[in-house]
């Protein structure tokens, strides 16, 4: 029997592309294996490891065009390699053919031995750790810093505290306004900011208390639920749409790497961003303290570059753009990209844009030309 | 058997796996309550702070799967309507087929949402009950616990199928809306695009309602309250057999944490460089002429 309206040649031509389609693609998935996925591979050595935190420095790409190093920092959702995805989408790689000195810090992975460790410890301890090295290695007192969402957090509060360490500050897709997700209120836009919302102080203490730190795929279930048809429906139509595409397919195998790579967050930190922050938003209030040191937002007097997703979900772009009122410093710029969260690093337009706007920040500002 | 017999069928077989769970829990309740009431009854030693009676629990708990089982007899019955709908339309190749009877097949819905109360089961799995006696009060603790995380778990769960229902709903609404006399009929892909919209919408709005993430976070504690009852019945055992804890471990680490913490401390203040654990063999960075500043610094400005 056939479909009404649709000749039975329709019916055998479509069954003879789909049979042709999955032969295709069962024997690429078949010859694959999870080594020939790879993300992350710009060349860079190891320079200093301090407990778990490990902080790298790239192999040049081209003649190098800025003296003072720049630092990319990562937050403990996630992690870094989504900069270097792969060769044609890559921050790192644009960074480095436009002849910036950079380095990248790595967390590590959290177990629950690192339940106690502290945003204090990251932002003042391991992060500041890194600023130091860099700046004895390269010879300059202080270093541009590159934060990525929780990680611009990181950079925002150490520039904040330690502004003398800190020659520029680019900022990316980073929340400064926790509660700012109201100021556009659209469906599926901020649902971490409602959900954080919706437990109490009491909640998020007994969460970390019993699991120690706040589980990886805990945070991958939360971000699953602010896209519930994509999550549906991409291990079914989304992968056998690409499937006998090799090109596409490998693409997808490295994005599908990233998400699986969930370190835990470590408790107390946990307790920190969630409640310190999401829930009491402290930061823009210039009411957090790391070390009993209060993080003023009017301290930050180096140049700003703040860059943020215009259809961002996960960072609606008004939690980012509250900085602009509350640094101590004109030379504040924004720089606003099409896509969402993960599209700033590997949209295809985002790859003309986003470094050299960054690479041109950091140049202007360079110590060497001071 | 066809989608509708099929349907039924799984449905059947829910329910009746739903009763029989009900009904061992029940019995398991009353066991151990009259369990606990010989004990209190001063027949054997007494223990503080014994449970209620643990038959009230498996009565909410008896609530929440009803209502949760009425919601999925008319998912079926929606599903239904959307089986014999999809096979007369036209113009769909097999992976738009395949996935649009996926998508709209309601074990699909609680596969696709329940992703979260997989990931707080895994988080609250411990140990299995074993059969020692002493330790009744805190198996009993951690039966109470898990039974109101599965009572909370299934309230969830009914929120969320309301919604995939009124998904589908919706969708059928439009699709005989849209296939209205005159009108070109709709094709499977037409049809795949219009359901992840109109679902995707549903289910946006319905996680921002109050009832969805006031039942989550109530989920979220039970799953945190089975899995610190667990832990309450390993320590237990731990110290009864000389294991350590998870106190005592948490007590070392948080140990090793200050000291390291002291330790950063005192490196930094008399400068003392973290070793490196591997040598850096990074090459000297090319340095050449640097080039004029592009003219493009918009102070106070933004850039799109």
């Amino acid at each position: 029997m056939t479909q009404a309206g649709t000749s039975p040649a329709t019916v055998f031509s479509d069954a003879a592309r789909f049979g042709t389609k999955m032969l295709t693609g069962g024997q690429l998935l078949h010859g694959l294996r999870d080594a020939d996925v790879q993300i992350a591979t710009t060349p860079k050595d190891l320079v200093w490891r301090e407990d778990k935190v490990s902080l790298f420095h790239y192999r040049p790409l081209a003649a190098q065009r800025v003296g003072v190093p720049l630092l990319i920092c990562y937050g403990l959702v996630g992690r870094w390699t989504m900069t270097d995805l792969q060769e044609d989408r890559s921050l790192v790689r644009n960074l480095l053919h436009l002849g910036l000195d950079l380095y990248v810090v790595d967390w590590g992975n959290p177990s629950r031995a690192d339940r106690y460790l502290t945003l204090d410890d990251y932002i003042l301890g391991y992060l500041g750790g890194c600023v130091a090295e860099i700046a004895r290695r390269a010879g300059v007192p202080k270093v541009n810093l590159l934060g990525v969402c929780e990680g611009g957090v990181f950079t925002t509060a150490f520039a904040a505290l330690e502004p003398e360490q800190v020659n520029t500050l680019t900022l990316t897709i980073t929340p400064i306004d926790f509660h700012a997700d109201t100021v556009e209120d659209r469906l599926g836009h901020g649902f971490i900011n409602i959900w954080t919302r919706s437990l109490s102080p009491e909640d998020v203490d007994r969460l970390i208390d019993a699991n120690g730190n706040l589980p990886g795929e805990f945070m991958g279930a939360i971000f699953n639920q602010m896209s519930p048809m994509r999550s549906l429906l991409k291990y079914n139509f989304d992968l056998l749409d690409i499937v006998d595409d090799e090109q596409r397919l490998m693409n997808w195998l490295r994005m599908e790497k990233w998400i699986a790579d969930r370190p835990d967050h470590p408790g107390e930190a946990a307790k920190q961003w969630m409640k310190d922050l999401y829930q009491q938003n402290k930061l823009v209030r210039n009411e957090w303290a790391l070390d009993g040191r209060r993080v003023d937002l009017g301290n930050i007097r180096m140049p700003v570059l703040n860059v943020y997703a215009k259809d961002d979900h996960i960072i609606p772009p008004a939690t980012s753009r509250a900085l602009a009122s509350k640094v101590g410093t004109s030379d504040y710029q924004e720089l606003a990209l099409a896509g969402g969260h993960i599209g700033v690093f590997v949209g295809a337009r985002s790859q003309t844009l986003f470094a050299p706007a960054v690479a041109s920040f950091v140049e202007q500002h360079d110590l060497a030309a001071a | 058997m066809n989608s509708l017999d099929y349907s039924k069928a799984f449905t059947d077989f829910w329910t009746a796996q739903g009763q029989a769970l009900m009904k061992a829990q029940q019995q398991a309740g009353t066991a151990l309550a009259e369990g606990m009431r010989a004990v209190t009854s001063g027949k054997l030693p007494m223990w503080p702070d014994m449970p209620a009676d643990l038959s009230t629990g498996a009565a909410d708990l008896a609530g929440a799967n009803k209502s949760v089982m009425d919601l999925w007899t008319a998912a079926t019955s929606v599903f239904g309507k959307l089986a014999t709908t999809l096979p007369s339309m036209p113009g769909g190749d097999g992976i738009v087929e395949a996935t649009l009877r996926r998508v709209v097949d309601p074990r699909s819905w609680i596969g696709g949402t329940g992703e979260m109360d997989e990931v707080l089961a895994r988080m609250a799995q411990g140990p299995r009950l074993a059969d020692l006696w002493e330790a009744e009060r805190r198996y009993a603790g951690v039966l109470q616990a898990w039974m109101n995380l599965r009572r909370r778990g299934l309230e969830h769960n009914a929120v969320v199928l309301e919604a995939w229902l009124q998904a589908g709903r919706r969708f059928m609404e439009q699709l005989v809306a849209r296939s209205g006399a005159g009108s070109k009929a709709v094709d499977a892909k037409e049809a795949l695009a219009l359901w992840t919209e109109t679902a995707n919408q549903q289910l946006l709005e319905t996680q921002r309602s109050e009832r969805f993430l006031q039942t989550q976070a109530e989920m979220i504690r039970a799953t945190t309250e089975l899995r610190i009852a667990q832990q309450e019945l390993v320590e237990h055992f731990g110290k009864q057999y000389g294991f350590p804890t998870r106190t005592e471990l948490d007590d070392v680490h948080r140990t090793v944490t200050e000291l390291r913490r002291e330790l950063r401390a005192i490196r930094r203040d008399q400068q003392i460089p973290a070793p490196v654990t591997q040598p850096a063999s990074s090459p000297k960075p090319l340095r050449t002429q640097r080039s004029t500043p592009p003219p493009n610094a918009r102070q106070k400005g933004t850039r799109s």
